[in-house]
């Protein structure tokens, strides 16, 4: 296992999901939501690397009025997007998400920066919610297809947050050398060899 | 009484200059050291929780290899300077970012490492990038010996002799970092701007800290070669000497990319670099010594600039008017007739600001702001910020379309069709993973460049946004279209943080990358600014600065602009 720095998984993911040709701006909203669910302690490096897969597959959406159970929304490309689409037009969203665990980081990044308050349903069932600038999350996480609703958090909706687990930031994490040099190397994909013209008169 | 004056006309300052003004490259380029620098804000620190440091390892041989552990501490901190001194040939010894050997690694550790940390550093340290450091590192950093500085004092040294001041004004340095790696790097600890118990909160504090020990170190370890060499004849460096060495740096593109990812930081950085101006400029009566202070200033950085010489024609050039310029205002009668009026330092600017070059407006920005350190020190505290992850809800496309042709009518202006306006692309190379410009018509790689052509970016914006409802919400239109999010966000953030977008076209032909390190080196507090190229630059570091025994000393924490006299 080997020790990493937020900044690293930061900037890593961040060309990695750059080279799978994701905007700029949704690969960085990828990589925070990667970097807070390492420093909260989710499981995060294997689902960085699953989610490219499927998106290079073409297996994931990023269309979020577009999604269906075979094609569903990849929450780790446009998870934040999604959270500010609904913060920002009080509107109840519906659909079928690959991943959630990227979409509670992105509420818990919404609800922190912004305090914004939402709900994240299954079945009708609770599953994670911010209040104030904390996030609460369903303790079982399970990596697959869902449909879910999200909303705004209305006062008056009372629920039982005993069912929920707070989440709080954690130390440094650890990952598997061997996922991290995947990442490593898909993020060497957007590098470029230097040129003699680039080199002239660059001194370091 | 200044400070006074100024609680009662808070809310009637000096209006602050506008980002249109101040962020043009020229300007950013012209910027030089301030109270506010992060090298000063260090000492500040230092003095005013009393630091002590001392040497608690010191396995260094007579031919300057081995290793050595500084402890820096305060009530409530510790810690480390960890340094590695290694025996390399002259033809290893390369400043370029692609060496793989130096004379010196080191990095500031959170408190004193133990037996098996100093041990893992021994293997990490001497391979910078290429190793896994520890997470209670702070900094990663390495130097090389300004050879030919480096044995010409120890040979005075060793024979009794203080060296030529000439040469010690020439240099400046007896070492010179390469690199300064910090904020998780390799390994390392994360920034945590956060952590209140953390004296090092503040920007680029612990690399501060780190340059500023090891040029302790390296004075030191010149004192101590001296006297292995020369036994009883030799002599350690004057003090008057010691402190006009700072740190060398040789700095290139890899810093450049920083001033255009930080947007909301370097907002912090500049805005509060304008309010102290304002807040200066807002005083209405000086003290004679306050007057005299100011005149002095401009004295000493008349002084400064004639020891400030370069190889490079533009840079030497800016540094001759900035010369006459100072003189000039100097012996200027009005100078001290406008010290004595109401309002005197607004007044001084107005007077000549439009009669002088940038370079002279910039210096003079230094000094007005140096004599008012209790108006400004609570601007210190203000320019550390995190980043914002997630795009501000509350805008609609008309009001982004608004903003964009009110922040950004100097990239709307820009024919971004024109071929010199698309000259370079910025990308990553994968020789160190360093930054760096190509030119789009010569090299391959420009569908992998950087996103720093903002004018492309914003005319192609506009252009989606005006054939959207207007009254839609902002992240419906990037729910439409995905390929505007990282604009749309740069967009947003600059309507809350004016001063984080350069104003000028980063691919254009005209384009001074140098102008983009200056900026950044200034709020660091270089002096000597000797450009090498466009693209890369040497500096120097702490010099003037007291060393750990003088910080206690009166007036210990003025040091712009050093200046030697030579014998």
């Amino acid at each position: 296992m080997l020790n990493i720095s937020l900044n690293e998984i930061y900037s890593e993911a961040y060309k990695a999901f750059r080279s799978i040709g994701i905007e700029w701006g949704l690969a960085k909203d990828a990589a925070n939501q990667s970097k807070w669910l390492a420093e909260h302690g989710f499981y995060f490096l294997g689902s960085i690397l699953k989610n490219a897969d499927l998106y290079k597959k073409g297996e994931l959406s990023l269309l979020i009025k577009e999604n269906t159970l075979e094609k569903p929304l990849s929450a780790a490309l446009i998870g934040l997007l999604l959270v500010e689409y609904v913060s920002s037009a009080n509107l109840k969203w519906k659909g079928y998400i690959y991943d959630y665990k990227f979409l509670c980081a992105a509420m818990g990044i919404i609800g922190n920066e912004q305090n914004v308050q939402l709900i994240l349903k299954k079945n009708k069932k609770i599953i994670a919610c911010t209040l104030g600038k904390k996030i609460y999350v369903q303790k079982d996480m399970v990596n697959k297809t869902e449909h879910f609703s999200l909303e705004p958090y209305l006062s008056n909706q009372e629920f039982d947050l005993n069912k929920l687990q707070k989440i709080e930031k954690l130390p440094a994490p650890k990952v598997n050398k061997k996922c991290w040099d995947r990442l490593k190397l898909m993020a060497f994909e957007t590098y470029v060899p230097e040129s003699e013209t680039s080199k002239s008169g660059a001194g370091y | 009484m200044e400070k006074n004056q100024l609680k009662t006309k808070l809310n009637n300052l000096y209006i602050k200059r506008l980002p249109r003004d101040v962020m043009k490259l020229e300007r950013l380029g012209s910027f030089h050291q301030t109270r506010l620098s992060f090298s000063r804000q260090l000492i500040d620190e230092l003095i005013t929780n009393n630091w002590k440091t001392e040497i608690v390892q010191w396995n260094i041989n007579a031919d300057g290899i081995g290793n050595a552990v500084i402890k820096i501490f305060s009530k409530q901190k510790l810690y480390s300077l960890i340094v590695f001194c290694h025996q390399i040939s002259d033809n290893e010894r390369s400043d370029r970012v692609i060496a793989e050997k130096w004379d010196m690694t080191f990095s500031l550790f959170l408190g004193i490492p133990s037996k098996d940390e100093l041990d893992e550093m021994s293997k990490n340290l001497k391979i910078q990038e290429l190793g896994r450091h520890l997470s209670k590192q702070l900094t990663l950093s390495r130097a090389n010996k300004s050879v030919r500085v480096f044995n010409s004092v120890l040979n005075d040294l060793s024979t009794g002799k203080q060296p030529d001041k000439k040469m010690i004004n020439n240099i400046g340095y007896l070492v010179r970092t390469t690199a300064v790696y910090g904020n998780g790097k390799f390994g390392i600890s994360d920034y945590l701007p956060a952590k209140n118990d953390n004296p090092l909160n503040k920007p680029f504090q612990a690399e501060m800290l780190t340059v500023y020990l090891i040029r302790y170190f390296s004075i030191e370890l010149i004192n101590y070669l001296a006297k292995e060499k020369g036994k009883d004849k030799s002599v350690s460096l004057s003090n008057e000497i010691s402190k006009h060495i700072g740190v060398g740096n040789a700095t290139g593109l890899g810093m450049a990319p920083f001033l255009i990812n930080h947007q909301k930081l370097i907002h912090k950085w500049i805005d509060s670099r304008e309010t102290a101006l304002s807040r200066v400029l807002s005083i209405k009566k000086l003290s004679k010594y306050n007057q005299a202070k100011i005149f002095n200033l401009i004295e000493k950085a008349y002084f400064y600039t004639l020891q400030w010489n370069v190889d490079d024609i533009v840079q030497s050039k800016r540094i001759n008017i900035l010369r006459k310029e100072l003189r000039d205002i100097s012996n200027n009668k009005r100078l001290t007739d406008l010290l004595t009026q109401v309002y005197p330092i607004q007044k001084i600017y107005e007077y000549f600001v439009n009669k002088i070059s940038m370079e002279t407006q910039e210096i003079l920005t230094s000094i007005f702001i140096e004599p008012f350190s209790e108006l400004i020190n609570d601007l210190a505290n203000e320019m550390g910020t995190q980043e914002q992850s997630s795009v501000l809800i509350g805008y609609n496309v008309n009001e982004l379309i608004e903003i964009i042709k009110n922040k950004y009518d100097w990239a709307i202006k820009l024919n971004i069709k024109d071929p010199d306006e698309n000259h370079f692309f910025w990308y990553t190379s994968q020789a160190k993973l360093e930054p760096r410009l190509g030119v789009t018509k010569l090299d391959n790689g420009s569908e992998k460049q950087l996103p720093f052509d903002i004018p492309h970016q914003v005319q192609n914006a506009l252009k989606i946004l005006k054939s959207l409802p207007p009254n839609i919400t902002g992240a419906e239109a990037m729910v439409l279209h995905p390929e505007i999010r990282n604009i749309i966000k740069r967009v947003i953030i600059n309507e809350n943080f004016p001063f984080g977008e350069i104003q000028n076209n980063l691919v254009g032909k005209e384009v001074r990358p140098i102008d983009l390190l200056r900026c950044k080196l200034s709020f660091f507090g270089a002096s000597k600014y000797d450009p090498k190229s466009n693209l890369w630059t040497r500096i120097t570091l702490f010099q003037g600065a007291p060393l750990p025994h003088q910080l206690q000393e009166k007036n210990s924490s003025e040091w712009l602009f050093p200046y030697l006299e030579n014998d």
